[in-house]
């Protein structure tokens, strides 16, 4: 076909028309939230536990009308926890689905893989990865944090040990995985830095039947708390194990897994698991009148029926209520869900009040849970996915 | 610390024992290093788990039945990953064909069991401290199993039968013996046996769908320490080593105890390549 002058001008006047036909498109279109969740195999437990919070979230905005008439759509991908997976589901929620936000991936192995490429397209990224450098403003504008960084924790576990406990003597053990390792490393540093002795510090196999040696050591060199960095819960019960064999009463202090309920079918007997204190977060945490901060106990009420909180963390569900209504909350702000709107309100947030945590961020800091927020938990106190703060805080909570 | 020691050591190489010896038992009549050995192990326990803690069977009836699902999977190793490489066994496509399944098998488990450990039952509640069944119990497992192995080699047909196309299967084959189903009966009792390592292992190594990988290489050293197909050499290969790995771990750490291992195994085959108590090949002619 031959494209006369003509033509062309009707074309573009026709294409221009179209143009000026999107802003009314825009004010009906639902808010599309991608989510790469790992739903299913190793490592999915959080990704459940996250996904309950995020449909409850969705299905609360919309059942309320939605953002300014606009319903929030979820678009979910089950990344299965491996990279290649969230690669491929990133790409397809950016150049097909058109997302205009994405929350996850919830594991740093994935994150690593996808954060770059959400940053070459600009999309908005919320995410509860640990590994510190997965937040940069410079490489990833886009890309926020809602969780603590393993340097949070990392502070939170040597300020119990030092100011609250008074130790310091302490033994390292981390599991023999890049992340058990590299753990490992960092906490010695800081507790270095902090004048604290590290007596003692190893990487073992979780697969390792018999870790008396370990623990004998740790003991002959005179540590006064062994701090724990591993996502093994075999090997974390078995040191319970050990520690009630050798008839020796230091406290376990580290992962949040030391808390894990598959802990509990895994020592000989339920004494095991007392002076077990693991990270934990304070708007997750009990007081001793058993009840939680004021809006988390109404939260807990509002699940009851709806949410189960029986076979996982308060923190994930949470987590995932916050997520999704940061984003929500960015469209009915900023009355837009373009890219600038939704990074633009993220960055301006001072003490947002989620369920979770008070996040704040702004242009040049990307980490945005309160330090102080990052408390010990008992580990072995879990009720309806929340734990009892460890012995030391003040308050109660 | 020399009882903690021996107790763990002990029980830990009756394991990797009994793992070699499921090597053997495969190699025996196929000329295949089947790279299951290790699974079946981890299945032992795993199935074990399943059938008594999960399920409530009773011991006895969780014992049979770990054992049979586990000779079950050494006959469907048999079938998917050995017996179509065997016309071309010197090309040694059964090192990728066994890995291949031994990772389906690590990676179904882990989907549809846990990928967390899941506890083990106590069988008889009998000793505590260095004597608790934990310890001894593989021990009496790799005992009881030496001890089949040589009733059923020197006093059974079956038995014979199978040193028969161990020693030379085409002048086995040429006498009439059934080679094909002999195989499948060894990689059933193979799987027998490995699952048999789990089970007596299970309150040591819980269930766990990561212990496939542990036994496959530490199960692998008693073999070549002890010399190929050498039974009685597997055990004490297995045994020695779980000593030494043990007095490694409390010398050294953890870490370096895997690198003790490696450097003690790999000086020994440099000075006895066919393992120590291993001879090397030779043929009448």
């Amino acid at each position: 076909m031959i494209i006369s002058r003509r033509r062309f001008t009707k074309a573009a006047m026709g294409a221009s028309m179209v143009g000026l036909a999107r802003p009314a498109i825009a004010q009906t279109e639902p808010i599309k939230i991608g989510w790469l969740a790992a739903l299913t195999g190793p490592s999915s437990a959080p990704g459940v536990g996250f996904n309950r919070g995020v449909i409850f979230a969705t299905e609360s905005i919309n059942g309320a009308g939605g953002v300014k008439g606009r319903k929030v759509e979820l678009i979910t991908r089950d990344t299965q926890g491996d990279p290649t997976k969230a690669v491929n589901a990133t790409q397809e929620m950016i150049s097909q689905a058109r997302v205009h936000a994405i929350w996850g991936p919830t594991n740093s192995g994935e994150s690593l893989a996808v954060t770059p490429i959400m940053a070459r397209a600009k999309m908005p990224n919320i995410h509860p990865c640990v590994v510190d450098s997965l937040i940069d403003v410079q490489k990833f504008p886009n890309a926020f944090r809602i969780a603590p960084s393993n340097t949070q924790w990392d502070d939170a576990v040597r300020n119990y040990c030092l100011a609250i406990l008074k130790l310091k003597k302490v033994a390292v053990i981390g599991d023999t995985t890049g992340y058990g390792v590299s753990a490992v490393k960092a906490s010695v540093a800081g507790f270095k830095n902090d004048g604290a002795e590290v007596v003692y510090q190893a990487n073992i196999d979780a697969t390792q039947p018999d870790l008396t040696p370990d623990l004998l050591r740790a003991r002959n060199a005179g540590a006064e708390a062994i701090v724990i960095w591993s996502v093994s819960t075999g090997m974390e019960a078995r040191m319970m194990n050990t520690r009630a064999a050798m008839g020796w009463d230091v406290p376990f202090v580290g992962h949040p897994s030391l808390s894990s309920g598959e802990i509990g079918s895994l020592i000989d007997k339920p004494a095991n698991w007392d002076k077990v204190y693991a990270v934990g977060y304070r708007s997750c945490s009990y007081g001793a009148d058993g009840k939680l901060q004021g809006r988390n106990q109404e939260l807990v009420e509002r699940l009851a029926g709806k949410v189960n909180l029986s076979d996982t963390l308060l923190w994930w569900v949470a987590c995932g209520i916050d997520a999704v209504e940061l984003v929500a909350k960015a469209v009915e702000t900023r009355g837009s869900s373009s890219s600038e709107a939704i990074t633009g309100y993220w960055n301006s947030l001072s003490k947002y009040n989620g369920y979770f945590g008070d996040y704040s961020y702004s242009p040049t800091q990307h980490n945005g849970y309160p330090t102080a927020d990052v408390v010990m938990s008992a580990a072995s106190s879990a009720k309806n996915g929340a734990f009892a703060l460890a012995p030391g805080y003040s308050g109660g909570r | 610390m020399l009882a903690s020691i021996l107790a763990s050591g002990l029980a830990v190489g009756a394991i990797y024992a009994l793992i070699g010896i499921t090597y053997n038992t495969m190699f025996a009549t196929s000329r295949v290093m089947s790279f299951t050995a290790g699974q079946l192990g981890m299945l032992g326990g795993v199935f074990g788990s399943l059938f008594m803690l999960r399920l409530g069977w009773p011991p006895v009836i969780g014992l049979l039945a770990s054992l049979g699902a586990c000779a079950l999977i050494g006959v469907v190793t048999e079938i998917v990953a050995v017996r179509p490489v065997l016309k071309s066994l010197e090309q040694h496509l059964y090192v990728l064909s066994t890995l291949a399944l031994a990772l389906m098998i690590q990676q179904v488990t882990a989907i549809e069991w846990s990928t967390e450990p899941q506890p083990f039952p106590k069988l008889f509640g009998i000793g505590s401290g260095v004597f608790d069944e934990k310890f001894w119990l593989p021990l009496v497992a790799c005992g009881l199993t030496i001890a089949g192995l040589e009733l059923l080699y020197r006093k059974t047909l079956v038995g014979r039968a199978f040193l028969a196309v161990a020693e030379d299967n085409f002048a086995a084959r040429a006498l009439g013996l059934p080679e094909r189903n002999l195989r499948i009966a060894s990689y059933a009792l193979a799987g027998a046996i490995g699952g048999l390592a789990g089970f007596a292992g299970g309150q040591l190594l819980l269930a766990f769908f990561a212990n496939g990988p542990l036994l496959n290489f530490y199960g692998f050293v008693p073999v070549a320490l002890g010399g190929l197909g050498n039974n009685r050499g597997a055990v004490i290969g297995g045994l020695a080593l779980g000593v030494f790995q043990q007095a490694a771990n409390f010398l050294v750490g953890g870490i370096f105890s895997s690198v003790a291992v490696f450097v003690l195994f790999i000086v020994v085959l440099l000075a006895a390549p066919q393992g120590l108590f291993g001879a090397p090949a030779a043929r009448r002619v």
